[in-house]
């Protein structure tokens, strides 16, 4: 689940210095901004104008300087089923991660919500731009570090590679990703994911997208 | 209070003068006939009680006298006491507008040039032969600026966190809650948001006997439980470990009661050898609050 060609995409983020270095990220990995913008009314507005494929949106931003960038993306969220966006947020909070997840759920859009600082990880970062414009789910590993932590119980009948397995599958990777990353064959992960969906009482699924789904909304009770 | 003594013995004399000089004159005159020397004996015998209210009214107002002296009236005291305390919660306003101006100047100036600069640093090295020193060079700044973005984070975080401003004080519970190491369940409930006073105060004794549970508890699970009790913010964490927490002991505790005491709220204690410990912390949020 990646999307491989250039993507039109909606900046908000109003410090100028880091929008700029942001725009150039995105154009540098050849995708279109077009539009950069600095406020949430602003943001509304240029996707309004401008239908992109995705909306990348700070938390924070003007008139407020409170969370204006997360509500607009839970508005649009709402308001567009087939918008993909993803939330930069300059902390870790389950609190927006929530909030952002649930403005859409069963929706095919894509959504994501990083830590901001894993925009300097500039290649990672066009990877997420391009999971959450097809569809994908991806959520910042330390929020997913914090939900693990939260349901230790049933958690704790996982062997640590499943709770490794787990950890990714929340933080939206296929399995293919999870493969790679853990240096294993697919087959392994599928075993490791249907264990794990067993001893958590989860619905074996097949869908990326839904299971990232049911997996997060497990973790976050 | 010698002067006083003078204006005593004066008011003592004035008043017995009065009704002995009546009766000395009325025996002197006793050449002048028997009526008018007894009716001034009269006179001066009658005026005997009415000399002793001079004395009466005098010791009155030099008591109150005293009282004002040695002790301020209670008007006086609540007056000032409400200033004071007025006084303490523009402090604690101040201090949370602080909080929250330095917050906002970390945000907005430093971690958004670190992100940039990371962000710079991380298209510079696409430009670099891997493995050439150039890019050793730049991944080395890369990590660097990385690590310091994360070390601001930790530290805004302790300033003001974004979560409470904007969510209040159950949404920044929870969070405290998932990053403690303990596991740890929340069930704070609110009617409301509370003064932003209040909210921080609060937040942050949550904190601190979080991280105390964390640190010497031993426990394998704590909760959180928070309610608006007829105006008062009741908050309770508990444990499962094993207890003897003292406030002498710089576990913090001094410092959370501290914290809780400049919103006139108390910490209550109970933490048994062998445990489980109670930490009871409860905040009035009245009128006489500071507001945020």
């Amino acid at each position: 689940m990646r999307a491989d060609g250039p993507l039109r995409i909606v900046l908000a983020e109003d410090a100028v210095l880091l929008r700029e270095g942001m725009s150039e990220l995105l154009r540098r990995f050849g995708h279109a901004v077009v539009a950069a913008v600095g406020d949430a009314p602003a943001l509304a507005a240029a996707v309004e104008a401008h239908e992109p494929d995705v909306v990348v949106t700070d938390v924070r931003m003007p008139p407020g300087f409170s969370d204006e960038g997360l509500r607009a993306a839970v508005a649009l969220r709402a308001a567009r089923p087939s918008l993909a966006v993803l939330v930069l947020s300059q902390y870790v909070e389950q609190t927006y991660a929530v909030e952002l997840l649930d403005a859409g759920p069963g929706r095919g859009a894509g959504v994501g919500y990083l830590l901001k600082d894993r925009v300097g990880d500039v290649e990672e970062f066009d990877d997420a731009v391009r999971r959450v414009a097809a569809g994908g789910t991806v959520i910042d590993p330390e929020v997913v570090r914090q939900l693990l932590r939260r349901r230790r119980d049933p958690l704790e009948r996982l062997t640590p590679r499943e709770r490794e397995v787990l950890a990714l599958m929340a933080e939206g990777w296929s399995n293919g990703a999870i493969a790679r990353t853990l240096v294993v064959t697919e087959a392994a992960v599928a075993k490791h994911i249907g264990a794990i969906l067993a001893k958590l009482d989860l619905p074996p699924d097949t869908d990326d997208h839904r299971r990232v789904r049911a997996v997060l909304a497990y973790l976050r009770v | 209070m010698v002067v006083l003594w003078v204006i005593d013995l004066a008011v003592v004399a004035l008043s017995l003068f009065l009704s002995a000089g009546l009766t000395v004159m009325a025996l002197r005159s006793a050449d002048s006939g028997g009526g008018v020397q007894a009716a001034m004996l009269i006179a001066a015998v009658a005026l005997l009680p009415v000399a002793a209210y001079p004395i009466t009214a005098w010791a009155g107002a030099r008591s109150a006298l005293a009282k004002a002296i040695l002790a301020p009236p209670e008007l006086e005291l609540d007056r000032r006491l409400v200033e004071v305390t007025r006084s303490r919660a523009r402090l604690v306003d101040a201090f949370e507008l602080d909080r929250r101006r330095i917050e906002r100047d970390l945000h907005d100036g430093a971690q958004q040039r670190l992100v940039a600069l990371t962000v710079a640093l991380g298209l510079a090295r696409l430009d670099l032969a891997p493995g050439s020193a150039a890019a050793a060079q730049v991944d080395t700044a890369h990590e660097q600026a990385r690590q310091a973005l994360a070390e601001l984070r930790e530290l805004i975080r302790g300033v003001h966190p974004q979560v409470l401003a904007d969510r209040g004080l159950p949404a920044a519970v929870a969070d405290a809650a998932d990053r403690s190491p303990v596991k740890v369940g929340t069930d704070v409930v609110l009617p409301r948001r509370l003064p932003a006073g209040i909210e921080a105060a609060a937040y942050f004794a949550v904190c601190e006997a979080l991280a105390n549970v964390a640190k010497h508890s031993r426990a394998s699970r704590a909760s959180v439980r928070g309610r608006l009790v007829d105006d008062v913010l009741v908050l309770e964490v508990t444990d499962d470990g094993v207890g003897g927490a003292d406030p002498a002991g710089g576990t913090g505790l001094a410092g959370l009661a501290d914290r809780v005491a400049v919103v006139d709220g108390r910490l209550l204690l109970s933490s048994p050898a062998g445990g489980p410990t109670l930490v009871r912390v409860e905040i009035p949020c009245g009128l006489t609050v500071p507001s945020g």
